[in-house]
């Protein structure tokens, strides 16, 4: 009871902000220092990012009724989804992102939708703890049979706290990382749900210029046809 | 110069917006610090709390632990209720709540302090 009551503050706290975003944009109408344009275009960015938080959380309550089914996922096309997706947060943000794919397999067991939200919500953090016109990382790699996507930042080290919890495999709980700055500690707890439900290992790596997080994929045996 | 420091760049943009007068927007207090520390005194500061790295508290005891920059008016724009916190302490002249904050409360800031 006590960690639901956390992990409602915690959504209740990051949804708040897109929320007191989007009102500060709709004021700025009357500043007429910068087009309409331009402020249609962050309203609709700081909506799609709080839809997407939404859709996740509605998700994660709907884990347990048998929606997500797992199945052969083209891991490049799902990453290649997601940066499209993400890739006008990037550029207005200022940051680059790098890309490289070298895994031979192209199918994992996975499932699609819950794998996109997982790559996304590890690039948006990336994006958010990445420094202005520095890099993130989208790496996918074979690794010890199993296909690896690893995101990479050049911000921050992460927290020991949130490390120690994603080094066990997961994050049972947001409440340890509700009140990081500027939190995206909702982003990695969804990642670490979705991630866990499709039984691959997740977890994060320090590095002294940022922090690599990582899912680990079983490889599908179904032939590819990609 | 008007300096604020807020790590969300839309809600920054916002806030600059609002002010109209030369503005420099940081995304973090060390970069804020580092640049008055050079010698470029802002007129006056709107600072977020909840930042990357060092937080607004710890920017706000930096700032009050030198003898010129205490005296630089601070306004604190945070989606934490602080509005009943006597901040004055601080050299914080104002708190705008994220939430309910309107360019005319801004305006008001820069129009008495800047």
């Amino acid at each position: 009871m006590e960690s639901e009551v956390d992990g409602i503050l915690v959504a209740a706290h990051e949804l708040k902000a897109p929320l007191a975003v989007l009102r500060q944009l709709a004021l700025s109408f009357d500043e007429m220092n910068s087009t309409n344009e331009e402020i249609r275009n962050e309203m609709i960015a700081v909506s799609d990012r709080a839809i997407k938080q939404v859709n996740d959380l509605i998700k994660i309550r709907r884990l347990k009724d048998g929606l997500f089914e797992m199945e052969p996922v083209a891991v490049r096309a799902v990453c290649d989804d997601v940066t499209r997706e993400l890739n006008h947060l990037f550029i207005f943000n200022k940051r680059d992102l790098f890309i490289k794919y070298s895994n031979r397999s192209k199918l994992v067991t996975a499932n699609k939708d819950l794998l996109h939200s997982v790559v996304y919500n590890f690039l948006l953090n990336a994006m958010h703890y990445s420094g202005e016109n520095t890099r993130a990382e989208l790496i996918v790699k074979e690794y010890s049979g199993r296909v690896k996507i690893i995101v990479r930042d050049y911000g921050p080290a992460l927290p020991m706290d949130v490390w120690r919890e994603m080094k066990r495999g997961w994050i049972s709980k947001p409440t340890s990382i509700a009140m990081r700055p500027g939190s995206s500690g909702l982003g990695l707890y969804i990642a670490s749900k979705f991630s866990n439900f499709m039984h691959a290992e997740v977890g994060a790596v320090r590095h002294r210029d940022g922090t690599s997080f990582f899912v680990n994929l079983p490889i599908s045996r179904q032939a590819s046809l990609f | 110069m008007i300096y604020v420091i807020e790590d969300d760049k839309i809600m920054a943009k916002c806030i600059a917006r609002a002010i109209k007068s030369p503005v420099k927007i940081f995304s973090n207090a060390i970069d804020a610090m580092n640049e008055i520390i050079n010698g470029v005194m802002p007129n006056l500061i709107f600072l977020d709390i909840l930042l990357d790295g060092p937080d607004g508290f710890t920017f706000l005891n930096e700032l009050v632990s030198y003898s010129d920059t205490a005296k630089i008016p601070v306004v604190v724009v945070s989606s934490l209720d602080l509005r009943e916190k006597d901040l004055s302490s601080y050299g914080v002249v104002g708190v705008l709540n994220k939430d309910t904050m309107t360019p005319e409360e801004i305006k008001k800031y820069v129009r008495n302090y800047a």
